[in-house]
C-alpha cells in the first residue's frame, strides 16, 4: 500500500460484554477445576486427597453459586433471564450452556452436601446452641447417604462439569468477529488456567482456613505444574500458529495488537507471571519446608487466571475491528465497573465464610485426628475459628 | 481434514461480492452455530442494498436522517459515513474516501445463530431484525458481528440495529439513509425481481461489486460499487485523527483533529 489512510470520522464503540463477564467466567473456571480436584478423595476414595477434597469441595461450592449472580449481573435485562428457558435456541451455545449450568449447579450442590452430610449429623448431636440445630436442619434426617449414590452424583457433576468447560470456551471461540478470540486453544487455554487458579484457591484456603495441610500443598504445586505446561504449549502453539500463517484467524489476531505497546506489556505481564509461577512451583515442591508458603504461590495463581480472562474478555473487545486504533475503556466506578467486581468478590467471601459458620465442612476425620492428638482447638472441631 | 486446516481452507477461499449473491439454500437442519430458519417477511423477496460510492458525498444527511427517523439514542449510529483522508506516500496527492457503514443484512449473519433467546432472527426476505421485547441484553451479538453494526441502546437495554428500515418497506416507503441521500448513491430493492433497479445495476457491475470483510464468511448484502479493494477490511496502518477533548473533571466537551 503506497498510500497513507487517516480516519477523519467515527463514531465511539463501547464494549458490550462487561466485567461481569470476567468475573463469571472466573468463577466458574475455579468452580469446574476445583471439583475435579475435590474427585481423587471423594469419588475415587483416595485418603492421601481427602484433605483437598473438603477444601476443594468449599472452593467449588462456594464459587459455583455466587458464577451465576455475576452473569445475570452481564445482561443488560437480567430479570428477563426466564427466557432462556421460554425460548430455547439449541444452536446457540450461551443457550445450551443456559441449560447445562443449572443442572451442573444442583449436582454440585447435591455432592457437596452428600459429603458434608456425616460432619452435620455428627454436629447436631453436640450441644452447641444455634449450629447444632442450623447443622440438624442441613443434615435433613438420620438416613445414610449410600456411597454408590454419592458416586454417581459425583460423576452426573464431572460429567456437567465438562459441559461448563465445552460451551465456555466454546462460546467466545466461535466468535469470528474477533480473531484474537476465534481459535481452538481458547477453551483450553480457559481449562488450563483455570486449574492454576483453583490450584491456588486450594493452598490459599488451606492456609486461612488453619487447615495448614503440607500434603495439600504438594499435589496443588504437581497439579500446577502440569496445567503451567500445558498452558504454556497451549500460548507458543497458537503464537506459532499465527506467526507461520497456519491458522489464518491467528495470523489477523496477531497483526491487529501487534504495533500496540499496551499488548505488548500486557504479553510481557503474562508471560513473566506465567514463568515466574511455573519456576516457583517447582522449587517449591522440591523443598518441603518451603511447602507453608504455598498460600503466596496461590495469590499469583489466582492473579494469573483472573488476568487471563481479563485481558481475554476485556481488552480484546478494546481492539477495533473497522476503525483506527483501539476504543478506549475507562472502568467505571459503579456496578458496571470497579463496584461490580468488588461487589462479586465480596459476595463469594460471603459465601465462603456463611458456609465456614454453619457447615462443618472439615469433617469428622479432622477432630478424630486432633482429638487423638488432645491438643483440641476450635479450628480442629470444625468450628469455624474467629480469632 | 483438521479443523485448523479447514479454517486456513476457508480464509484463503476469499469470497467475491459475485459469491456472496448466491442464496444459501434456505437452511432447514440447524446444528450448533448453524443458521436457524427464518421466520416472517416476504418469502418472495430478498432486499439488499448497492451503495455507489462515486455518488456519495458523505454529507452525513443519511445518519442525521437514520438517527431521527429511529429515534436512536446519541452517541449509537444505526449507519454512519466513515472518512478517510488518504494521503499518496510519494505525490503526497489528498483524497478523501467516504465509506457508509450499516447492517449488511448477510446471508450468513453470525448475529443470528448466536442469540440465546431467537431474539434476533432473520425474516425471509433476509432483513435481519431484533425483537426487543424478548431480547435479554447479554450483547452476544454485538460481539459477533464483524461490522460493528449492533449496539446496545442504553435507553431499551436491548441490541439494536439497522432493520433496512422494515417498517418504512412495509409502507412502501423507501428507507430513511436512501430517502434522504442527497447523490443518490444508496439503492434498496428487491433482488429476487430481475426488474428492479437493484437486480438491473447488480446485472450490469458484477464484476465490479465488493462487500466489506469477505473473508469471515458472512455473505453480506450491502454491495458497494466505487469500493477501493483496500478498504473492505480494516485499512493497514490507517490513523486515527480525531481525539477527544476533556475538561478537568474528565467530562468530554469536544474533539481535535490530530496535527491540526
Amino acid at each position: 500500500m503506497n498510500s497513507m489512510a487517516i480516519e477523519m470520522l467515527v463514531p465511539r464503540y463501547g464494549i458490550a460484554w462487561y466485567p461481569w463477564a470476567v468475573q463469571y467466567f472466573f468463577l466458574i473456571a475455579l468452580s469446574y477445576a476445583t471439583l475435579w480436584l475435590a474427585v481423587p478423595g471423594l469419588i475415587f476414595g483416595k485418603k492421601a486427597w481427602m484433605p483437598t477434597a473438603r477444601i476443594a469441595m468449599l472452593a467449588c461450592v462456594s464459587t459455583t453459586l455466587v458464577g451465576p449472580v455475576a452473569l445475570l449481573a452481564d445482561l443488560h435485562q437480567p430479570l428477563r433471564f426466564w427466557h432462556f428457558y421460554g425460548y430455547p435456541a439449541p444452536w446457540s451455545w450461551m443457550s445450551l450452556g443456559s441449560f447445562i449450568l443449572p443442572l451442573y449447579l444442583g449436582a454440585v450442590v447435591v455432592l457437596a452436601w452428600m459429603s458434608w452430610r456425616p460432619a452435620l449429623k455428627a454436629r447436631s448431636q453436640h450441644d452447641d446452641g444455634w449450629f447444632s440445630k442450623v447443622a440438624g436442619w442441613l443434615s435433613w434426617g438420620h438416613w445414610e447417604v449410600p456411597r454408590p449414590l454419592m458416586v454417581l452424583v459425583g460423576l452426573g457433576a464431572l460429567a456437567l462439569s465438562l459441559g461448563i468447560m465445552v460451551y465456555t470456551g466454546a462460546e467466545v471461540a466461535i466468535v469470528r468477529a474477533r480473531p484474537l478470540w476465534h481459535t481452538y486453544w481458547l477453551p483450553f487455554a480457559f481449562v488450563a488456567t483455570g486449574f492454576i487458579g483453583a490450584c491456588g484457591l486450594v493452598m490459599l484456603l488451606n492456609r486461612i482456613s488453619q487447615v495448614r495441610n503440607a500434603i495439600t500443598n504438594r499435589q496443588m504445586f504437581s497439579v500446577m505444574i502440569g496445567a503451567c505446561i500445558a498452558m504454556g504449549f497451549i500460548a507458543l502453539t497458537w503464537f506459532l500458529d499465527g506467526v507461520n500463517a497456519v491458522d489464518g484467524s491467528v495470523a489477523m489476531a496477531l497483526d491487529s495488537i501487534k504495533d500496540s505497546e499496551q499488548w505488548r506489556n500486557t504479553a510481557l505481564w503474562g508471560g513473566i507471571a506465567g514463568i515466574a509461577l511455573f519456576v516457583i512451583a517447582i522449587i517449591l515442591r522440591l523443598r518441603e519446608r518451603l511447602w507453608g508458603w504455598g498460600w503466596l504461590v496461590g495469590l499469583l495463581a489466582l492473579h494469573v487466571a483472573w488476568m487471563f480472562r481479563w485481558v481475554v474478555l476485556m481488552d480484546v473487545q478494546t481492539v477495533a475491528r473497522n476503525s483506527a486504533g483501539y476504543h478506549n475503556y475507562d472502568m467505571a466506578f459503579g456496578s458496571y465497573g470497579l463496584m461490580g467486581i468488588l461487589g462479586t468478590f465480596g459476595l463469594w467471601i460471603a459465601a465462603i465464610l456463611l458456609i465456614d459458620l454453619f457447615v462443618p465442612w472439615r469433617g469428622n476425620e479432622a477432630r478424630a485426628i486432633t482429638d487423638k492428638s488432645s491438643s483440641s482447638s476450635d479450628i480442629s472441631t470444625g468450628a469455624p475459628s474467629h480469632g | 481434514m483438521d479443523p485448523i486446516r479447514r479454517s486456513l481452507l476457508g480464509q484463503l477461499a476469499k469470497l467475491t461480492a459475485g459469491a456472496a449473491l448466491v442464496p444459501l439454500s434456505s437452511v432447514a437442519s440447524a446444528g450448533i452455530n448453524d443458521q436457524p430458519p427464518r421466520r416472517g417477511g416476504d418469502p418472495e423477496k430478498r432486499y439488499g442494498m448497492l451503495i455507489d460510492l462515486r455518488r456519495c458525498i458523505g454529507c452525513q444527511a443519511c445518519t442525521v436522517s437514520c438517527h431521527i427517523e429511529n429515534a436512536a439514542p446519541l452517541g449509537n449510529f444505526r449507519t454512519v459515513v466513515s472518512q478517510f483522508e488518504v494521503e499518496h506516500e510519494e505525490t503526497g496527492e489528498l483524497a478523501t474516501f467516504m465509506l457508509p457503514r450499516l447492517c449488511n443484512h448477510c446471508e450468513n449473519p453470525p448475529c443470528v445463530p448466536v442469540c440465546p433467546v431467537q431474539a434476533t432472527f432473520q425474516r425471509q426476505d433476509g432483513i435481519v431484525v431484533v425483537d426487543s421485547d424478548r431480547c435479554v441484553g447479554c450483547a452476544y451479538c454485538v460481539n459477533a458481528c464483524p461490522y460493528d453494526a449492533r449496539f446496545i441502546n442504553p435507553r431499551t437495554q436491548t441490541a439494536d440495529k439497522c432493520t433496512f428500515c422494515a417498517h418504512r418497506l412495509e409502507a412502501n416507503l423507501l428507507p430513511a439513509c436512501v430517502e434522504s441521500c442527497v447523490g443518490g448513491a444508496r439503492i434498496i430493492g428487491d433482488m429476487r425481481d430481475p426488474q428492479s433497479e437493484i437486480s438491473q445495476l447488480i446485472e450490469q457491475h458484477r464484476g465490479e461489486l465488493m462487500v466489506l470483510k469477505p473473508e469471515k464468511n458472512t455473505l453480506p448484502q450491502v454491495f458497494y460499487l466505487g469500493m477501493d479493494e483496500r478498504f473492505t477490511t480494516r485499512p493497514d496502518g490507517i490513523k486515527p485523527a480525531i481525539w477527544d477533548v476533556a475538561n478537568q473533571n474528565g467530562k468530554e466537551i469536544g474533539y481535535e483533529f490530530d496535527g491540526h
